[in-house]
């Protein structure tokens, strides 16, 4: 097996180990993430706590498995929306091409002028600190991302003999569009969704540390690493240990992407 | 033809800047919460009419279109408003806090750049072995460490091991050249991670195709040196995707900034940005936002200008 | 070679600044960290607390000031007579006082003062302050008289938070706002934003002696952990106003000290008594009995705190022990008999809009659980600064969890938050045997039948009223070992840095 290979298994491995454990958060956590126990908090790790307690006397490990859960639904979420909607705008764009094509990819010009954090911000600003909001914030930020992804392949697929030849035979532009122009762009859709739901991840637990994503008392990564940092130098697990799962899961999902691209692209190959 | 295509983007560039400007102020509106409650605080005795005085005065109670074209012709004017706690002149505001932030994300493209040529190279030298993979692994978990948590986990470190440094805020480079360098070497290099990271596998790949090619045999046959070979053609060919990503990266670099700054106390555009919100400070912060994005694009459209003139394919 | 060079001046870099952190110097600039921007620097109209630690008693003071026993002693004013009646206030100032621009400090400027403050054009919020005054008058250059419409006892220390400013301020809206002129030990020198707020010594302060130190840098550092490790490494010399948590984590850290009191200001949650299911005295009961106050302390306190019921323990002339109250003992069942009684089938539903202040946010998560366990059922809303403070204004809540300040006179807290129709009196509360309690206490001298007015007003408000007192927390301020003169307030003002110095 070559090294790459061996690193796309790896990444598969990596990413469905966490699915699972996300998925299955209230089999595999050992309690209740939000249930306090004051006179047990800020223990140290024990046999019956692995990584110990937080402020509120509630079990680090267990938060952490919910709040990877939390991490990944709104990301899947947020990177599922802006798939569809950038997906379609961007197909619909280099379909008809024309006055079509401007409009919509001068509007996604206007969406991708803001630095990703800052537009991000702006939206939760507006609907309010919650986690569905972090999830649209990151849809929003990301649909122009693929509208502009999928635009370019879509244009050279369009001119291609097949298409042409299916629109002589009179199939309709929507048929067209999902049976023949969609699934010769599968390999790049799934590099990419892959990279940005690692990214999402990231700006999910920005968004949260700086208090406008997920709130208290959900288990959220980016949210136990922003209250553990105000106690860090009297308890630094749970600010330090959830650190260590968004960089997990943004590893194992980046590493995935990465190892597809080199599978699935071979222009990419390069020096191998 | 070259010139057409520059006017047609220019002319892009105007619409998205306007309907940029429009989004901006209606998004700073839809912000529940005014200034005035702010202000005044939660803990005080507010009266209606104290709230309605005070509205009054900064322009609140005017229609939303009303205070958009006023905000708009004055902008064109080159008039960014007065901020409403200061009462300074934003435009003023914005000079002070936007160098720190430069000098901050200058500092790490610089490191990130900087170390990211011999990583790759190194990483293209060891190509297929176990230390590539090694290395690739570690690029990927640099390019996805949150910087916020790298740089807490810093501070955490640093104030164990030499709790008698100084290395956080942010002095003028014009005050103390030195504590200026050493105060923002952690934050840059939490900022910077991810740059080393990606630019490193950039270089790698670029060297890869580069050493295979004909010139590069043809070079080393004629005994050009081994260093010359590798920096004076496979690095020239790496430029292209390094340029493409400078747009990218500073859009990163900013966003990135944005929490880093908070985390470092050092008094940029992202801790601008940060307050004007937590304040509502409308003047400050539509302004600030407005010259933010203008940046950005207008980096992305040098971007695009330079990579029409590095590589003539892509005008086609 | 270069490279090694470059390394080493780096090298060298980082050594000179370590060794920069030596002690200072007696009469030096005091660094200090606090985690928010002043919203402006009018004492008049920006009222938040960012705003007060900056310049309460150091760029400026009112003709009273408040001790660090919260007792009233001579401001500006050197001494004062009360008429018979309890209506006219005659203040006498000091002689030789001038303000920061160098004009004289006299009795029109007390004038100007009250009238800007009550001025439509202002908006001040602390005019409800001086609602009851009929006219301000200065029959000599030293002396000023207040007149009121209606006894108000506690208008000695309601004078001690009005900022006296020059007369040529009195239409000025914006002046003071980025540059303030006062009369206090501390004149200001710069402000730039997001980074700091600098002053300067007040040459001409009427004080002798005072201030000890050339100035005050109030570096504004948002982020807890880099005050943190700031004060350890002797970049910041003072990290004033401090919650627990972060004061537990510098205590016994070479070089530095800890100074404590216990707050004035309380955490509380209140409820809107206007709409179910708080509108039920019984179901505000049921809240109190559901509570676990120590817990609340250990969790978003550290520890650091005593249960408080309305006043706090700290005004030990005023304060009811909790123990005299039969809810504060906490009993989830006698909590979901009480909401039976009150017709409403477990659990019941409710939000609470949630301040965000990390121990507030920390209080309402207990809070949360410990109200779960007694019939109710919680969804916290956790809001930003701007929404709070709208939503509490319009009295759009179930329930908040909060923290006010307090205040060292009872009738200045009772009067606006409980009175029907009070100023501050979101939860449209309505109670009339207290509504006649205070309105009688607020025209008597006499200090024991004040107090028994108060006992009583206590005991209705600390199961019936709209507000759960919950903790009244310790205050810390954190400082460099050397930093001398320091006195903690438990009003959060930071008054004594005029006799603070740093010894080499």
């Amino acid at each position: 097996m070559r090294a790459g290979q061996r690193l796309l298994w790896f990444a598969v491995a990596l990413v469905v180990l966490q699915v699972l454990v996300a998925g299955f958060a209230e089999w595999v956590a050992p309690y209740d993430p939000v249930a306090q126990d004051i006179m047990a908090r800020m223990k140290g790790p024990t046999a019956a706590h692995w990584l110990g307690t937080d402020q509120f006397g509630r079990d680090v490990l267990s938060r952490i498995i919910h709040g990877s859960r939390t991490s990944l639904f709104v990301s899947a979420l947020a990177v599922g929306v802006a798939l569809v909607a950038g997906g379609t705008l961007g197909l619909v764009a280099a379909y008809y091409r024309g006055w079509t094509d401007r409009i919509v990819m001068r509007a996604m010009d206007v969406l991708f002028a803001f630095p990703v954090m800052l537009l991000a911000i702006g939206v939760v600003a507006v609907l309010g600190p919650r986690q569905e909001t972090a999830a649209v914030a990151i849809a929003v930020v990301y649909t122009p991302i693929f509208a502009r992804l999928l635009r370019g392949p879509a244009l050279v697929i369009c001119e291609s003999d097949y298409v042409t030849g299916a629109r002589a035979a009179g199939a309709t532009d929507g048929r067209i569009i999902f049976l023949h122009v969609l699934p010769n762009l599968a390999s790049v859709v799934l590099v990419q969704t892959s990279l940005l739901l690692s990214a999402a991840i990231l700006v999910e637990a920005s968004l949260s540390f700086l208090g406008l994503g997920t709130q208290p008392p959900t288990p959220s990564l980016g949210l136990m690493l922003s209250e553990g940092r105000n106690f860090l130098m009297l308890a630094p697990r749970p600010a330090v240990f959830s650190g260590v799962a968004i960089l997990l899961l943004a590893f194992g999902l980046n590493l995935l992407g990465d190892a597809l691209r080199d599978t699935l692209d071979p222009r990419l190959r390069g020096g191998h | 033809m070259l010139r057409r295509l520059l006017v047609a983007r220019l002319v892009d560039l105007a619409v998205v800047l306007a309907a940029v400007s429009v989004i901006v102020f209606a998004m700073i509106r839809l912000i529940p919460g005014d200034a005035v409650a702010i202000m005044l605080g939660a803990n005080t005795e507010v009266t209606p009419a104290a709230i309605a005085a005070l509205r009054a005065q900064i322009g609140l109670d005017q229609p939303i279109y009303v205070q958009y074209f006023g905000w708009m012709s004055k902008v064109l004017q080159g008039d960014l408003g007065i901020s409403l706690w200061t009462g300074k002149p934003v435009a003023g505001e914005i000079l002070v806090h936007v160098w720190p932030t430069v000098q901050l994300t200058v500092l790490a493209l610089v490191l990130g750049a900087g170390l990211a040529v011999p990583a790759g190279c190194l990483m293209a030298r060891w190509r297929g072995g176990a230390a590539d993979a090694a290395m690739r692994v570690a690029t990927v978990a640099g390019l996805t460490i949150p910087s916020f948590w790298l740089g807490i986990v810093m501070i955490l470190v640093l104030a164990t091991v030499a709790p008698s440094l100084q290395l956080l805020g942010y002095v003028p480079f014009s005050v103390d050249p030195v504590g200026n360098i050493t105060r923002l070497a952690l934050p840059a290099f939490a900022l910077g991670l991810p740059i080393l990271a990606n630019l490193s596998r950039l270089v790698r790949s670029a060297m890869l195709d580069a050493l295979g090619q004909d010139y590069i045999r043809t070079a080393r046959a004629k005994g050009v040196p081994e260093r010359s070979v590798v920096y004076r053609h496979a690095l020239r060919n790496a430029l292209i995707p390094f340029v493409t990503s400078v747009g990218i990266m500073t859009g990163y670099l900013l966003g990135g900034a944005i929490v880093v700054e908070q985390v470092f106390a050092i008094p940029g555009l992202g801790r601008l940005i940060l307050g004007a919100i937590a304040e509502r400070n409308y003047p400050l912060l539509q302004a600030t936002i407005l010259m933010v994005t203008l940046g950005f694009v207008v980096v992305n459209f040098v971007v695009d200008l330079l990579y029409l003139a590095i590589d003539p394919r892509v005008r086609a | 070679m270069a490279r090694l060079s470059f390394r080493a001046m780096l090298l060298a870099g980082v050594l000179a600044s370590g060794v920069a952190s030596a002690p200072v110097a007696w009469g030096q600039v005091l660094e200090v960290a606090v985690d928010a921007s002043p919203v402006g620097l009018d004492p008049h109209r920006a009222t938040a607390f960012s705003t007060f630690q900056m310049i309460n008693g150091t760029i400026y003071e009112g003709l009273t000031a408040i001790d660090k026993d919260l007792r009233v002693r001579p401001g500006l004013a050197e001494s004062w007579t009360v008429s018979a009646d309890g209506k006219t206030y005659t203040f006498k100032l000091r002689s030789g006082m001038t303000f920061h621009d160098g004009s004289k400090v006299e009795a029109a400027d007390v004038v100007a003062t009250i009238n800007r403050v009550l001025s439509k054009e202002i908006a001040s919020p602390l005019a409800s302050r001086l609602a009851t005054l009929d006219k301000a008058e200065a029959p000599d250059a030293g002396t000023a008289v207040l007149t009121l419409k209606e006894p108000t006892a506690p208008l000695l220390a309601s004078v001690a938070t009005i900022a006296i400013v020059p007369r040529s301020m009195e239409m000025e809206k914006d002046a003071l706002q980025r540059a303030p002129i006062g009369t206090g030990p501390f004149k200001f020198k710069e402000w730039q934003a997001n980074g700091f707020v600098a002053l300067e010594k007040h040459a001409g302060y009427w004080r002798a002696g005072a201030p000890k130190l050339d100035g005050i840098k109030f570096n504004i550092v948002p982020e807890s952990a880099t005050r943190q490790v700031g004060l350890s490494s002797g970049q910041y010399a003072m990290l004033p106003n401090i919650d627990a948590a972060t004061a537990m984590q510098l205590k016994g850290r070479p070089g530095v000290k800890l100074a404590e009191t216990l707050e004035l200001a309380y955490m509380f949650v209140g409820v809107n008594a206007s709409k179910p299911p708080f509108n039920d005295a019984r179901v505000r009961q049921a809240v109190n009995y559901a509570l676990n106050r120590q817990e609340v302390i250990a969790a978003a306190l550290f520890g650091a705190g005593v249960p408080g019921g309305p006043l706090s323990p700290a005004l030990k002339d005023w304060a009811t022990p909790v123990d005299q109250f039969a809810c504060y003992k906490t009993d989830p069942a006698r909590a979901q008999a009480l909401l039976k009684e009150a017709g409403y089938t477990a659990p019941v539903a409710i939000t609470i809009n949630v301040l965000p202040r990390q121990d507030i946010r920390d209080m309402a998560q207990v809070v949360q659980a410990q109200l779960n366990k007694a019939g109710f059922k919680v969804e916290l809303k956790n809001q930003e600064l701007g929404q709070f403070i709208q939503d509490w204004r319009n009295s759009n809540f179930d329930m908040f969890a909060s923290t006010n300040a307090g205040s060292p006179d009872p009738d200045d807290y009772f009067f606006r938050t409980f009175r029907t129709g009070g100023s501050t009196n979101v939860f449209k509360y309505s109670d009339t045997t207290l509504d006649g309690l205070l309105d009688g206490a607020r025209t008597l001298q006499d200090q024991a039948a004040r107090k028994a007015a108060y006992d009583k007003a206590q005991a209705i408000l600390a199961c019936d009223g709209p507000i759960m007192h919950i903790a009244y927390g310790q205050l810390f301020t954190a400082m460099r070992a050397n930093v001398g003169g320091f006195e903690i307030i438990a009003n959060r003002s930071l008054s004594t840095l005029a006799d603070t110095a740093v010894a080499k």
